[in-house]
This record gives C-alpha cells, structure tokens and sequence, in this order.
C-alpha cells in the first residue's frame, strides 16, 4: 500500500515512457491521454534533468489526442484511431509507440485492438500501457524497453560473440544518463565488446533493433532496468547480470571484472586495462595532493539520492575521496527484497565507515534523519558539530543546505540549477568530473 | 454571474463559448465577434477540434501556475503521482518571486497522494486526508490548497466533503481546487477553477476590531483611503518590476495599489475587499472573479486592455482615471511618460524598422504586444492565439493595418506554427514558453512574450522590449546553427498542405454512418 509522497522525486509511468522515448530520435510517441499530460510531464522531465529538452520530437510536439470529457464518457477509441492516423500522416518517425494516460485506461478503452489495425502502416505502429497509477518514471522506462524488446527488437538465434547491451541508466530520472552511457561505453569497449547502449551518443533505434544479437545485458542498477533485462532473457535468449552503478577506480574496476568474468575474457586484459585507467585517474587526482591536505578538504556528507547513485556516490566519497558520508537518504519506493540488496553496497567500506542508510521518498525526511543520526547541541561549551559538511542531492536539498550552511551538489533528480550536457558521473572520468564539482564548491571564493 | 454555489466553475468552451482551434486573419477574428459568436445563442466556433493534436496542457498545470505563486501555502495534488509534477520547474524561481515580496517567504512545497491502482479501486479520500494532516502538522502553513486530479474525479472521491470533515482538525485553512484536465479543452478554465475556490474560501470581509466610539474624522479618514484604493490582479507571468510600474503610474494619480492573486497571502484577499475598484490586466484571466466580486461585495470592476505598448497603457490608465475623476491627472502623466518614451525609442526604431515578427501566446497579449512593434516601425506578420473568445475585443483598437495579418487560434500545437513559420518566413519570433525546442529549429531569433523576471507591462515595459528586442535582433547565431543542423519532426508533406487542415468545425469524431 502505497502513502502520499512530499515533493516526488520522478514523474509517473507516462513521464518515464516519455523520457525514455526522449532517448531515441525518431521513436514518436502517440499519448493517449487528457491534454495536460504530456505539457505537463515535459514541464517536470526538462527543468529536473537539467534542461534536458524536447528531443526531437518531444516537449509541445508530444502528438496527442486530448481527450476530454465527452470521450471519456462515450469511449475515446474512435478520437485515438483519428490521433495515430493523423500522427502517421504528420510526424516523421520511424516507429509509433502509443503510450496511454489514466483516464483512457480507466474506462477500458482497448488500445491494443486499435492499434492492431495499423499492422499494415508503413511504419510499426506499437501499444505501451503506461498510466500514472501504474508506477513511476522508472516504471515507465521499463515498459517501453519491455515493448521494444518484445515487438521492435529483431530476433537473432546466432549472438555475436563479445557483443553487450546496457541497461540500468534510466534517461532524465538519471541526470547525467548520456554521459554516463558514454564513459560505461568506452571502458567496456576497451575490454574488447561490442557495446550498445541503447541511446546516447552514436545509437538510435537501429541500435535497438539490433540489441537482440547481444550475448549479454549488463545492469548498472540493483533496481532499474532487471525488469527488461528479464523480457530481453525470456524472448531474445540473452542472460543478464547485474552490478552496482560504479563511481570511481574501485567501484569501476570491480564492474569491470564482474563483466569480464561473466563473458569469460582473459584477466589480465581486464587488468591490464584497469591499471592504464587508474593510471591517468591518479594522475588527475595526484594534482589535489596540496590543496586537499593544504586546506583540509574532507568533509563529511549527506546524500541523498536514487537507488543507484547513494550506494555508489557514499561509496566513491567514503573510500576514494576520505571523506565521511554519514547520512544516506534513498529516495525511491523500495521493496522490503530491494531495500536488503541495497543495504548490502554500503557493507564493508575499507574506510571501515557505516553511513547510516534510510528508505523515504519525502523531501521533508531528510531534515529528521539528520538530526536522528547527530545529536543536536543541548548549549554544550563544546560540541562535535556535523560540520564542515556537503550535500549530495537533488535541487529539494536546497533548503536543508541553506538552513546549516552546507555547499549543496545536485546530482540526482530533479536538478534544475545545472545545465547539465555530457557531463558524467560514473566511471572512471564521471569520479573525476564528481571531484572536480564538488571540490570545486570548496574553492569556489578562493 | 454566480457560480458559488456549484462545486466548481464551469468550462469556459460553455461559460464564455471560447474556442481553440481557428485559423483565418484578423479581419475573419474580428467579423466572428461581430457576428455574435460569443453572445448567449452564438457559440458557433467552441465545438471545434483537431484531428491531429498536440499535447496542450490542462487547467490542472496552469491552475498550479497561481496556485504555486501563494505564500504561506501547501499544495496537494490528490492524483497519481505524475500530475504537477511540473511544479518542479518553479521550484527555485517561485521562491525568489515570492522573496520579493517578503523575503522570509518559502518555496512551493507541494505533496501528491501518489495514487495507485489500488487506489483507482477502493477510491482516493483515505490518502488525501493522511497528505493534508501531514502537511498541516510539518509545514504549519496558513493555507493548504488541494488540487483535484483527473483519476479522483473518475472514482468519486468527495474532496469537497473530505474537506470540510478535515477543516476542524487543521490550523490551516483547507481549499479545495477543482481542476481537472479532462472537464475542459480550454486551459484558461483554470483561472476561474482557482478563482472559484479563492472566492468561497479566502474572500471574507476582513476581522476588524469594532470601535465602540470613534471620532468622526477618522471614519472619513478610513472612508477616504478606502476611495482611493484599487485592486490590480495580477499574473504568474508578471515580474515585480511590471507590478512596480504600474504602482507607479497609479501612485502618480493619487491611487494606491493592491495586487492579487499571485504571490499574495490568504490573508490579503480579506483587505482586498476594502477597495474602490477591481482593475483586471487581462480579461482572459480575471472576469470569473471580478464579476463575483460585484455581485456579492458591491465593488466595481474594469476590464479592458492589457497596459502592454503606448496606446494601450494610455487606454488602461485612462480608464481608471474615469472611474475616479481623475482624468486631468491621466492625461498629464500620459503625455509627460509619452514624450519622455518616444524620444528614447528613436535608436531602437532605426534598427528594428521594417522586421518581420510572427508572435504567439495568450490572446490578450499577443495583440497588446504588437502594439509595441508598431510603434517600433516593425511589421507584425502573423499571430496564434491559445484561445480566442470575447476579450480579444478591445485589443485591436490599439493596432493599424492589422486586418490582412494570418490568426491561428491553438493551444500549443507546434505543428501548425511549423507549417505557418515556413511559408511567412519572419524575421523574428516572439513567443510563450514551453514551444521553443521547436520554435527554436525555425533559427530565428526569439524573445519571449513574457518572463516574470522582465519588465513588459506600462510605459517602462515599452522600452525594456524594444531593448531587448534590439539586442536579440543584433545576433540570432545560437538558433540559427541549431536551425541548420537539427530537424524538426514533421514530414516535408505537412508544409505543402494548408495550416489549418486538420481544424475540424465539430470535435466530435465522426461516426460511419450505420
């Protein structure tokens, strides 16, 4: 049973789909749904992942089919035969993915059956059920990866040896998702696969098309993206492993390995691969050696973020960075399986730190949990106060930063004070752009 | 008009009989109001539809517009979890805009009952009564706002009645707002869904402390302030610096100024009573509300035009000049700010003359804002409207030469601004947010038809456009390059074919005959 949720942190299964179609030029999305739905979700999809934008087509050219009261009394099906035939006739796309809003769903219109009709159209024409009470933005990306792979991706009986998608890195819910794709890409291109992403630089709905010749999905996530990686497993015959969403040397070396491991390559590439990484990282990093030490850069930490990036953020700040991220705050709707896999990432720090880790979807909790975890000052002459310290978070954390005086880092949606373009965070060169940003906070009035 | 005793206001398409898809010049616009198109029995054009639609917008996210500017409020949003969301977007910016007008003002704080399919069945009211405890009990707000979703409409959820059962357990003070998307087509609807619950909650007459005895001099004294004040509604998309001016030219003529609704307290819609005159910026937004005022408080109102350009803030101050006798001031004050005003243009003429501008958004406004590129010497080329009803009536007046000029009415609908854009080719484009990621692939260069942090509005307003119009003119490389190497998402077929072909007079589908 679900609770009300104080300032959600995503948007619902149709902002998700939409986001998700954002990815894939020339993917157009048909809403079927009132006329806010998509202004609406492309109003909280574009200012939180950091101006993301329409896409090709996406914001206000969302086609539509508005429905409107009289519909929903009488049944829209006859509105939505018009709205996909008309799509079709305007909008230049390669595939047509009908996506639905709660009002149609409600009073059962049968989206499969008329989408059936357009078997014959010149492009494919495909239904996703996507209602908001479904689920959230996660949620909706996994339905229309689900789709495709069920009725776009192309059966392939032979795989190409060496040959990965991925999966796990949800466009917008994760901010910097295309900058992400493209570090994970290069380094798994340098163990010598063949990798597709999906989206993000270079891929496009051919590449989609062809994600059924991979001999492996890898999963950036403990949460996102297992349910596609399981419909990819039943209909295209690929297995599928899963590994934390990596930030920093040790995290992106033991993804590396996990990898390696599941498709058999030598380790001593693998290894020697990691090595000419870790290689240039410290040589980046050697550079902080004065200022860090110079001017006492460590600080604990807040952070407060999605199912991907607390375990992985707390992780790079705690035994990379030597910094203590005492307070962890996740921020999606967990289940009771899903909150044990996750608790597990923050086992065994070789810092021998434990952030203390907390499940609440409401932007309020923070606050609470903070003062749970450090006791306040009862006008004690000395007091061991949480200072000097830094947010991790979303642009919600805004008021707890100001209110004790942290420097705040938006990293997890919704961000709406960056620009955020290819930026990245994961890998080898996101844990260098991560340092960068937040140092950076610390010297910002030297 | 009194609409209180219903739960919720009526659609506009009904109420004002507006339309949002239309497309023809401005001498077909103006012969449809002549025509009687918007008076009681007329109403031919508020049947018509689209075949092919673009996603618009609701009164749900344009009701949030005003409801997220309200200080010392809680917004709850009883819908699934996807609907508001767009209350991400002025998070920030809603914060410092509310800081300017007290600066220990807080952000939007909004909650969504987050409804599931559990919910879709066995019904919504158990989540919003837990959502608006909470709220009351963290937040401590004067106000919590509940907004009425699509889904608990469907499933009968009672808010009004859940409510009124909550009011006695709360401190703060509980508004239900009906707005869901699916009851109207026309998203200025919203206005009057807030409207509607701002009047049957904040507006009382104010709790003054009675005076047993009071000299007779200081009931005149009150009486006279009372006499002297005005109410100017503004909007979400009005900066302080616009509110500011206009201050300014009433302040000028001896009235003192009042603004509501937006970044207003609960509060202040109780001293607002205590008012001479109701004076409205723009009619699409605020005559749900005046005329209630009017008929339930006695309190004149005016609207007219929109105080955007020369003419039209000349017009808007002399009217309320007459209200009051002071029309000698008025046109004093009008004639010193003109003179100043149009010597200070002259640079800005000589770079600008002879532009072509298509300009879209709001139907007041677009019409007032071409008024400012006249006076610029620039040709206005073509105008889409979100809606088109009676209001639009007044603005024409202030326009020369405007009969040939193409009018679309859509809501949005990028894709009959793609197909218009290609054949009039203007040299600029004004416009409303939200449409750029496409307006922006037409590479030309774009100024906003408004921004909250911008001057547009009185005679000051005149010149910050044509300031900014000059500078935005002077270098439209950055759309430009993103014009020449991305596409827009329409097949080259749909600019060969008329803009208005998938206007439908009747919106209903069209059945086969059986």
């Amino acid at each position: 049973m679900s609770k009300f949720i104080d300032r959600p942190r995503y948007t619902c299964a149709l902002g998700g789909a939409l986001a998700t179609l954002r990815a894939i030029p020339r993917a157009i999305p048909i809403v079927h749904a009132s006329a806010g739905c998509g202004h609406n979700l492309h109003n909280a999809n574009n200012p939180g992942g950091g101006y993301v934008g329409g896409g090709y087509c996406g914001g206000l050219s969302l086609p539509s089919s508005n429905v409107v009261e009289r519909d929903i009394v009488f049944g829209g099906e006859d509105r939505l035969r018009e709205q996909i035939t008309t799509s079709l006739e305007v909008m230049d796309g390669d595939v047509y993915l009908v996506l639905t809003g709660c009002m149609v769903e409600m009073i059962g219109d049968d989206l499969d059956a008329v989408v059936t009709e357009f078997l014959g159209a010149e492009k494919p024409v495909i239904a996703v059920h996507t209602p908001s009470f479904r689920g959230n933005s996660f949620t909706g990306y996994e339905l229309v990866l689900s789709a495709l792979a069920k009725k776009y991706v192309a059966k392939q009986a032979v795989k190409e040896p060496l040959s990965v998608n991925v999966l796990g890195i949800v466009p917008v819910q994760d901010v910097f998702w295309e900058g992400n794709l493209k570090e994970l890409k290069r380094l798994l291109e340098r163990l010598g696969l063949r990798v597709n992403t999906l989206f993000g630089e270079g891929e496009g709905l051919e590449s989609i098309r062809k994600a059924g010749a991979a001999s492996l999905n890898i999963v950036v996530s403990d949460i996102y993206g297992l349910e596609t990686a399981r419909v990819f497993e039943q209909v295209h015959d690929i297995p599928y492993i899963t590994t934390g969403f990596p930030i920093g040397a040790d995290e992106t070396a033991d993804f590396l390995r996990t990898v390696a491991q599941a498709l058999s390559i030598d380790p001593s590439v693998t290894e020697a691969v990691i090595a000419s990484e870790k290689s240039v990282y410290y040589g980046y990093l050697e550079r902080l050696a004065d200022i860090y030490n110079d001017i006492d850069l460590q600080r604990y930490a807040v952070v407060v973020a999605d199912a991907n990036y607390a375990p992985g953020a707390a992780k790079f700040l705690s035994d990379e960075l030597g910094w203590l991220p005492e307070l962890v705050v996740i921020t999606d709707p967990v289940d009771e399986n899903q909150k044990e896999t996750l608790l597990k990432r923050f086992d065994g720090y070789e810092s021998g730190l434990t952030p203390a880790v907390f499940f609440d979807t409401d932007a309020s909790a923070v606050r609470k949990y903070l003062s749970k975890i450090w006791p306040a000052n009862r006008n004690d002459r000395y007091y061991d106060s949480f200072s000097p310290a830094v947010i991790l978070g979303s642009v919600f954390e805004r008021e707890l930063a100001a209110e004790f005086g942290y420097p705040l880092l938006t990293v997890s949606y919704p961000v709406t004070n960056r620009i955020v373009l290819n930026r990245a965070y994961a890998g080898f060169s996101g844990a260098l752009s991560l340092t960068e940003d937040l140092l950076g906070l610390l010297v910002a009035g030297r | 008009m009194n609409y209180l005793e219903a739960k919720s206001a009526p659609a506009r398409e009904d109420r004002l009989k507006a339309n949002i898809a239309y497309g023809g010049t401005c001498a077909d616009i103006k012969s449809c109001l002549k025509s009687g198109c918007f008076k009681s029995g007329g109403g031919c054009l508020n049947l018509a539809g689209r075949r092919f639609s673009q996603t618009q917008g609701c009164q749900f996210t344009l009701s949030l517009a005003i409801l997220n500017t309200l200080r010392n409020a809680v917004v709850v949003m009883h819908s699934p979890v996807g609907c508001g969301a767009c209350s991400i977007s002025n998070v920030g910016v809603n914060k410092s805009f509310k800081q300017l007008r007290d600066p220990k003002a807080e952000g939007v704080i909004w909650l969504s009952t987050n409804l599931d399919e559990a919910d879709v069945i066995s019904g919504g009211e158990r989540k919003l009564r837990e959502a608006v405890l909470f709220a009351d009990k963290e937040f401590r707000p004067e106000t919590i706002i509940v907004a009425n979703g699509c889904v608990p409409s469907l499933i009968g959820d009672d808010i009004d009645a859940v409510l009124g059962q909550l009011q006695e357990q709360t401190a703060a003070t509980l508004v239900p707002i009906h707005c869901e998307g699916f009851k109207t087509k026309v998203m200025a609807t919203a206005y009057d869904a807030v409207y509607h619950g701002i009047l049957k909650k904040y507006v009382r007459k104010p709790d003054r402390l009675e005076k047993i005895w009071e000299p007779d001099i200081e009931k005149l004294k009150e009486q006279y302030r009372i006499s002297r004040n005005v109410n100017v509604l503004n909007v979400g998309s009005m900066s302080r610096a616009d509110e500011l001016e206009l201050q300014r030219l009433l302040n000028a003529i001896g009235l003192n100024v009042t603004f509501i609704p937006c970044y207003a307290e609960p509060e202040d819609f109780e001293y607002a009573l205590e008012t001479s005159l109701n004076v409205s910026i723009c009619g699409t937004h605020d005559d749900y509300f005046v005329e209630h005022l009017k008929e339930t408080y006695s309190i004149p109102f005016l609207i007219d035009t929109i105080p955007i350009g020369r003419r039209n803030t000349d017009r808007w101050l002399l009217k309320i000049a007459e209200h009051f006798g002071l029309e000698k001031e008025a046109r004093r004050l009008i004639d010193y700010e003109n003179e100043q005003l149009d010597k200070s243009l002259e640079p800005f003429r000589k770079n600008l003359r002879g532009k072509r501008v298509f300009i879209s958004g709001g139907e007041v406004r677009i019409l007032a804002t071409a008024e400012i590129l006249q006076d610029l010497g620039m040709e206005v080329v073509g105008f889409k409207a979100h809606h088109f009803d009676e209001f639009i009536e007044p603005m024409f007046d202030a326009l020369e030469d405007i009969d040939d000029v193409v009018f679309d009415v859509a809501t949005n609908q990028p894709f009959e601004q793609a197909n218009l854009i290609h054949r009039i080719k203007p040299d600029i484009y004004i416009t409303h947010t939200g449409g750029n990621n496409i307006s922006a692939k037409h590479g030309l260069p774009i100024l906003p038809l408004f921004g909250p942090s911008y001057n547009y509005l009185g005679y000051s307003g005149v010149y910050e456009v044509a300031r900014r119009l000059n500078r935005v003119a002077r270098n439209g490389q950055f759309n430009k390059k993103l014009s020449q190497n991305t596409k827009l998402p329409y097949k080259a077929a749909w600019y060969e074919k008329d803009p208005f072909t998938y206007i439908k007079q009747q919106d209903a589908v069209e059945q086969t005959e059986v």
